[in-house]
């Protein structure tokens, strides 16, 4: 026990005092938080800034919806009363045309305008023919057509203005006409469990993805870091040394719980960090310059978000999971490293492993998609994969308990099986040098310890 | 039983393609120095791993200090130092120590205080420069041997196994390790090493074995084995070197089964039966002047060659240490 002892705090000290691990700790939720909201964020904001400007409506239906279009379109890129943010004034003035025309010429000047924007003397251009009214259906041609912003925005400035124009037709009064037109919805989807509501069902499935994502990325940077201490202690040759006064097994599994307890010491400092800075989320914006109406609002917003409740049986299984499932992956890496006798070789030993993890984290979106499907029932029992997509099911839907139970039961054999088969190859393997084993040596590794 | 450091009964152990100890038994005294010879791939390696534990034989039965040697306890008291050495590159010297002492059961409370005795001893720890706090890989190679060394003793073990211990040891830390076996024996410890230069144990051991093949040649007292073999050597110095008259002398297999030429003098081994008179009269019949005469003991190179044959020096037998 002072042995599996004195094995643990070395894998444990050794690397918490690494300048790597202070490194990332620190920096890996900001580099995380970069690839995972600038990209959205981006879009976002590219969506919210896209402006039309300089569009030329084509009014061929010969009804005036044509004026009708170009004044939706200003009115949606008119910046908010009041708005005098930097974005507002830098954007260009809308520039609406209106041409009106009769069918029969639309072809003729339909083919002008395209040379107009081939040579850029034009962004794009709206065509609304005879049919537009009757079907609402219209064609849009420019050089940003491809932009998903603004072609919402033209789309919106079309919806209302032919719903405001019939409306209109059948007699209904112009002002509420155009009510009526910017009439908006917004669903808010709330799940509900056996023990009542649970939540948003939004929040539940972001809260699944994270556990399920922050567990396969815990795999990949642990499980490497276990592979890659084996094979330290394999080509430094300490291990000879240290297998003289400790047992393989021993040390096999203080590697694992060392490399274990790193990790969670990194959870616990990013999961006390975040639960600091949202603490104090207010006075840090304020202190930054926010606008305090803007703040008040996003606080509004932030309590509107409801955290996905976890029973305390989910909350084991959770833990559970999270446990075993590193558990099973961590022996299997350390078993690579005892294989291989240098890192290039670690890289293509390692790739059986890899797939297993990955066969899990692929149907992430599918099984979020449609958590009660065969396909998320099977891919849940499933050992190798149920670590990533159970959790998944759970917080995205209810699980019976005899199935998390049954897929807890599968991961703890397939657990022992690996650490059975791994303390088995590491023994042999960490003495051995030279050439990497075919599988069928590595077969008579496993019956020879 | 219990005056016995070591007793191996009986010992195999087979490999898919070879055999790399075949019934193999010996017994080592407590307190003395116990030299396993044998060339390169004789099974040297393969029985001190057996010994430690770290690889299990097919058959036969291992005792250390009066306990199976499966009996994990018993590793304690037990310092190695394998012919592979390394440690973790990365970790400074102190914490490599503390490491390999706790490993060994050394109380947490004692390890630094040991460890800056050995420190001191090896030179690693002065006035003007303490290496203790160096990461493993800033030390030099001579120093990091050290370092493994210390690693190996920390823990003040009963019974010591080197294996290979004086290759690639630069002069100074071959005479720093020779010293430490001398003073380890004097203090009743048990210090088995394995070697294939014949140079080495012969001034060192008090006991050997010769394996050869996985098998076992002969082991005993050193003295005992070089009485066993004597009477049959004879060191023969020549004025002016050797004519070839001589040459034909030493060549007629009749009389000389091998004669090896050390330069100032050449080491005869005679043929079973012969006689030295009769070596002296054709020597001094070819008209030699003799400068050396003597019947002398046979050195365990000689030993070796004769018992194990060219066999064992074409599989990497090196016998000029």
């Amino acid at each position: 026990m002072g042995k599996l002892w004195a094995v643990i705090r070395r894998e444990y000290l050794e690397r918490v005092r690494n300048k790597w691990f202070i490194f990332v700790t620190i920096f890996g939720p900001v580099f995380f938080g970069a690839i995972t909201f600038l990209p959205a964020a981006m879009s976002v904001r590219s969506m919210r800034n896209a402006r039309v400007s300089d569009v030329r409506v084509l009014d061929a239906t010969g009804t005036g919806v044509g004026e009708r279009v170009a004044d939706r379109i200003r009115a949606i890129n008119a910046p908010a009363p009041g708005d005098t943010s930097a974005a507002a004034r830098r954007a260009p003035a809308t520039q609406v045309t209106v041409e009106t025309l009769e069918m029969a010429a639309l072809a003729a000047r339909e083919e002008a305008l395209v040379a107009d924007v081939a040579a850029e003397r034009l962004t794009g251009f709206l065509v609304l023919d005879t049919g537009t009214v009757r079907t609402g259906d219209a064609r849009y041609l420019g050089r940003n057509a491809s932009s998903v912003g603004e072609g919402n925005q033209l789309e919106a400035a079309l919806r209302r203005a032919l719903i405001s124009f019939r409306l209109e037709q059948i007699g209904v009064d112009g002002s509420i006409a155009d009510t009526v037109s910017r009439f908006r919805v917004d669903l808010a989807t709330e799940r509900i469990t056996d023990k009542g509501r649970a939540g948003s069902g939004f929040a539940g499935a972001i809260f699944g993805f994270i556990l399920s994502f922050t567990l396969y990325m815990a795999i990949i940077l642990y499980g490497q870091a276990i592979l890659r201490g084996v094979l330290e202690e394999k080509t430094t040759r300490v291990a000879e040394v240290i297998v003289a006064s400790v047992k393989p097994d021993v040390l096999l599994a203080g590697k694992v719980l060392g490399v274990g307890a790193v990790g969670l010491t990194q959870f616990f400092i990013w999961i006390a960090g975040g639960a600091f800075f949202w603490s104090q989320r207010m006075s840090l914006m304020s202190s930054m310059g926010a606008d305090p109406a803007a703040l008040a609002a996003a606080q509004s917003g932030a309590a509107s978000f409801t955290f996905p409740t976890i029973t305390p049986f989910t909350m084991v299984a959770l833990v559970l999971f999270f446990v075993l499932g590193y558990t099973f992956y961590a022996s299997l890496f350390a078993a690579v490293g005892a294989m291989v006798g240098s890192q290039e070789e670690a890289n293509q030993a390692v790739q059986p492993v890899m797939m297993l993890l990955v066969s899990g984290i692929i149907f992430v979106q599918p099984v979020m998609l449609n958590p009660t499907s065969g396909l998320a029932r099977t891919m849940s029992l499933l050992p190798f994969s149920a670590p990533i997509i159970m959790p998944l099911r759970m917080t995205a839907a209810p699980v019976p308990a005899l199935e998390v139970l049954g897929s807890l039961g599968g991961l703890v054999l397939a657990c022992l099986a690996a650490i059975w088969l791994s303390a088995r190859i590491y023994r042999v393997g960490l003495l051995m040098y030279g050439k990497r084993p075919s599988l069928r040596e590595l077969g008579r590794w496993i019956r020879q310890s | 039983m219990t005056d016995l450091a070591l007793e191996i009964r009986g010992v195999s152990k087979r490999y898919a393609a070879h055999v790399a100890v075949e019934s193999l038994s010996l017994a080592v005294p407590k307190g003395t120095v116990y030299g396993l010879l044998g060339p390169n791939g004789a099974g040297k390696t393969t029985t001190i791993r057996m010994i430690l534990n770290i690889i299990a034989p097919d058959t036969g039965a291992i005792t250390l200090l009066g306990r199976p040697n499966t009996d994990a306890a018993v590793l304690d008291r037990l310092g190695y130092l394998p012919e592979e050495r390394g440690l973790y590159k990365k970790m400074a010297v102190r914490d490599v120590l503390r490491f390999l002492g706790e490993l060994k059961g050394v109380p947490r409370g004692e390890l630094d205080h040991r460890i800056d005795g050995w420190l001191e001893r090896m030179s690693l720890r002065t006035a003007e420069k303490d290496w203790s706090k160096q990461k493993v890989e800033e030390l030099s190679r001579g120093m990091q041997q050290k370092v493994q060394f210390i690693g190996t003793l920390l823990h003040d073990p009963e019974l010591v196994i080197l294996d290979e211990p004086f290759s690639g040891l630069d002069p100074i830390n071959a005479q720093a390790l020779k010293d430490t076996v001398v003073e380890l024996r004097q203090r009743g410890k048990t210090v088995i090493f394995s070697t294939h230069l014949m140079d080495n144990a012969e001034r060192l051991c008090d006991a050997v074995c010769i394996i050869a093949k996985g098998q076992k040649v002969l082991d005993g007292a050193v003295a005992a084995v070089k009485a066993e073999n004597a009477g049959r050597t004879v060191a023969l110095g020549l004025e002016g070197g050797m004519s070839p008259a001589v040459h034909a002398v030493l060549g007629d297999r009749a009389l000389v089964a091998r004669a090896d030429d050390h330069n100032r003098f050449v080491e005869v081994e005679l043929a079973a039966g012969a006689d030295p008179q009769q070596l002296l009269q054709r020597v001094l019949a070819t008209g030699a002047r003799i400068e050396r005469f003597e019947r002398v003991q046979p050195s365990l190179h000689q030993i070796f060659l004769q018992r194990v044959g060219a066999t064992g020096v074409e599989e990497g037998m090196s016998g000029h240490g």
